[in-house]
């Protein structure tokens, strides 16, 4: 009896959705295209700023430490310059990312062993090439000064009278990059859009077919038939979820295939954290539902509810980087979790023994979000 | 020009009156600047790092105190004897620095003594800060603190120019300003227009005396009215919460910022009159304003990243001139020199779409 009038139930909501062709395009089309064109469009990579050069030494060290600094991925040559003057003008034109000027006595400091200081002008506008920019500058030459170094240049500037006792080495770091050694920037991107998709279709989709029935009512007959509340609801996100599971397979093999992310851990962990994740959207869609009247109004909300939920959800910017103040905000935030664990799972090959935290984050949200609306669903229909 | 006035007017009392679009036209916009620029950064300090000092002698201590020292890395507690990359794969820390054995012994006999840095490399941008930062902890140890006596041959005297605090905020709050300014007034120009086709109040419009010319300047000219009062809003929350200021000659941003408006309402009248379906005309608006602004304008990172098969769209994206006029007029000053063919090209990518509206309304008739 039951089975047989939840399966009547489950049937007309799935010939709905088939029927409607748009939902379909929202739940599998639309996010597909989404995490390729995030995936391929934003990346953060810093390579091939263009240094320009006012060489007032003009001698072969000068030009060597030039090509030091241009033959690096990082910096590529934009030009040589006859005046800082000219060099300014061309940072705030745009046409360069930064600027080095190298002073007349150069050479001839660098063979009397005097120690000598470049000028390194950087457009600081974007605080991250900034950032990123100063690290290579550093690299360079920290590499550089040790080859000249090994070469028999050696700086000898002790204090008058006073002769170092003992020399002392240098310190040379090794850095070694740990789960994604290419420096895939898209690695981090897709893992992170994958959650955002989930959330932000799921509740753009709920909200607009809870809706549905609310403003054309047809909610009346649905409540006159001898279904249950819940059967109601079950039957409504089933659909859903099916498009949804569907949707977030297809992106986990674009994120495999397309843009070789290594699967070092267990999938499944990943499916389990998405569940989670599609419940909490869909959830959110719901309570939206409740708050609204028509399905522009959802659709709306939904539309004003995302912004905030991705800014602050980690997935295309780092957690860290964000006001201590705010960084609390992320516990309150799916995407936050769901990104942890996609990230743990796939890149780092971590298991449930270490993201227990993050699943315990997400569950609880999911069963707050999903009881409250289903609470404030049932009693709307009562 | 009455009628163009007094459709204008009729728009503004509509948003006025409707309390939904007046949050939406006023409010929002700057909730989303001081949002979306306070969260998003990708410059990362007190990264967590642990060390492993497996020498313990004097060198490796002071070496081990610059790192303590630096603003950029929080060092956290790790047993020595734990596994480090443990550490990074649980989130416990983000690098890992190992002093091995004999640190001491290398650096006392010159040359060169290795360390190792393990970066948590799941985050590409962040990896790559993490070792420049360290990278330069190490040179300046190498310079001032391990042998007092000596400095490096060749130094960097690096100067950040036009943002020296490498504030992501001051980066970002202009391309939010302009993101902002390309949702808001698209969106309640689009619904303005598809509402009237929706509710068919537009044969009211038909069949009066009205021109299509005027139609759509009056909706036009009530947006851009809009889109100024947002425009001042925020643009007193970037000059007094953000910091920033106006650098060099601002003509090129007021008439840029005219143009602009101009742009995205006509955008906005546009999807309006060619969709006569507020919920499609809103999806639009997300995927063309949102999405196209958002992702291909190089407010978030460098146009030069995206890949060369889909940068050349970034050309068409309006957003994309505007955001680098307003980031000139407030950070480089380059003035008209730097800026005067991407105002040029805002105002032509307007008069596109001001000539598509045109063309979908000229007959004002109920099309079948």
């Amino acid at each position: 009896m039951f089975l047989g009038r939840f399966r009547a139930l489950i049937l007309k909501e799935f010939r709905q959705a088939r029927r409607d062709r748009r939902i379909a395009f929202v739940a599998i089309g639309a996010p597909t295209i989404q995490l390729l064109v995030f995936g391929f469009v934003l990346s953060a990579t810093v390579t091939n700023l263009p240094l320009g050069v006012v060489d007032e030494s003009a001698t072969p060290e000068s030009r060597e430490v030039v090509a030091a600094l241009t033959e690096s991925k990082s910096f590529r040559l934009g030009g040589y310059y006859s005046s800082v003057n000219d060099l300014g003008a061309a940072l705030g034109r745009g046409d360069l990312d930064a600027g080095v000027v190298i002073p007349y006595d150069y050479a001839r400091n660098l063979q009397r062993g005097l120690p000598v200081t470049m000028q390194f002008f950087m457009n600081a506008t974007n605080a991250n090439t900034a950032a990123i920019g100063q690290g290579y500058v550093a690299g360079v030459l920290g590499s550089y000064a040790s080859q000249l170094a090994m070469g028999g240049i050696h700086v000898r500037r002790p204090p008058p009278g006073v002769r170092p006792v003992v020399t002392r080495g240098i310190v040379v770091l090794k850095t070694d990059y740990l789960y994604d050694p290419g420096l895939v920037g898209s690695w981090f991107m897709v893992t992170g859009i994958l959650g955002m998709l989930l959330i932000l279709n799921g509740s753009l989709l709920s909200s607009t077919m809870m809706v549905k029935e609310k403003s054309a009512g047809t909610i009346e007959q649905l409540l006159m038939s001898p279904a249950t509340t819940t059967e109601i609801i079950i039957a409504k996100i089933t659909p859903l979820f099916t498009l949804l599971l569907i949707m977030g397979t297809i992106a986990l093999v674009a994120i495999r295939f397309v843009f070789g992310v290594p699967f070092q851990g267990n999938v499944l962990v990943v499916f389990a954290g998405a569940v989670l994740c599609m419940l909490s959207g869909i959830g959110l869609g719901m309570l939206v539902a409740t708050l609204t009247k028509t399905a522009q109004q959802a659709q709306l909300s939904v539309f004003f509810l995302n912004p905030p939920l991705a800014s602050l959800s980690g997935a295309f910017t780092p957690i860290q980087a964000m006001p201590k103040w705010l960084q609390p905000l992320t516990l309150l935030n799916p995407i936050a979790y769901f990104a942890t664990i996609v990230r743990g799972a796939l890149i780092k090959g971590s298991g449930i023994d270490v993201l227990w935290p993050d699943f315990l984050g997400l569950g609880l949200f999911t069963l707050v979000v999903v009881s409250l609306s289903v609470w404030r669903y049932r009693s709307q229909l009562g | 020009m009455r009628r163009i006035l007094a459709q204008a007017r009729k728009e503004l009392v509509q948003v006025a009156r409707d309390r939904m679009a007046l949050i939406l036209a006023l409010v929002l916009p700057a909730f989303l600047l001081l949002l979306m620029s306070t969260a998003i950064s990708l410059t990362v300090d007190e990264m967590p790092m642990i060390v492993q000092n497996l020498d313990g002698s004097s060198a490796s201590i002071r070496l081990l105190d610059a790192f303590r020292a630096s603003l950029t890395f929080k060092i956290v507690p790790w047993s020595v004897d734990a596994n480090p990359e443990r550490a990074l794969s649980s989130g416990v820390a983000r690098a890992a620095l190992i002093v091995p054995e004999h640190f001491g012994r290398d650096m006392a006999r010159g040359g060169g003594a290795a360390v190792q840095l393990l970066v948590d490399a799941s985050d590409a941008n962040t990896a790559q800060q993490v070792s420049g930062y360290a990278q330069q902890v190490v040179n300046s140890y190498n310079i001032g603190l391990a042998s007092p006596g000596r400095s490096a041959p060749v130094t960097a005297a690096i100067r950040l120019w036009f943002n020296p605090g490498r504030d992501s905020k001051k980066f970002y709050g202009p391309g939010i300003f302009v993101l902002a300014l390309t949702l808001f007034p698209t969106l309640l120009a689009a619904l303005a227009v598809s509402k009237e086709g929706e509710e068919k109040t537009i044969l009211q419009v038909y069949v009066s005396n009205i021109s299509a010319h005027e139609y759509l300047l009056g909706k036009i000219a009530a947006i851009m009215v809009v889109f100024a009062c947002e425009a001042v809003i925020l643009m007193a929350l970037l000059l007094t919460y953000f910091g920033l200021h106006l650098a060099g000659d601002p003509t090129p941003f007021v008439v840029a910022s005219i143009l602009y408006a101009f742009c995205v309402a006509s955008f906005g009248v546009m999807v309006g009159a060619s969709i006569p379906n507020q919920l499609g005309a809103v999806a639009v608006v997300a995927l063309g304003g949102f999405l196209l602004v958002f992702i291909l304008s190089g407010l978030l990172f460098p146009i030069e990243n995206i890949p060369p098969a889909l940068r050349w769209m970034s050309n068409f994206v309006w957003g994309r001139y505007y955001i680098e006029v307003v980031r000139d007029a407030l950070l480089q000053g380059g003035g008209w020199p730097a800026t005067w063919y991407k105002v040029g090209i805002i105002g032509l990518i307007g008069s596109v779409f001001y000539s598509v509206a045109w063309w979908n309304m000229r007959a004002m008739q109920v099309r079948d």
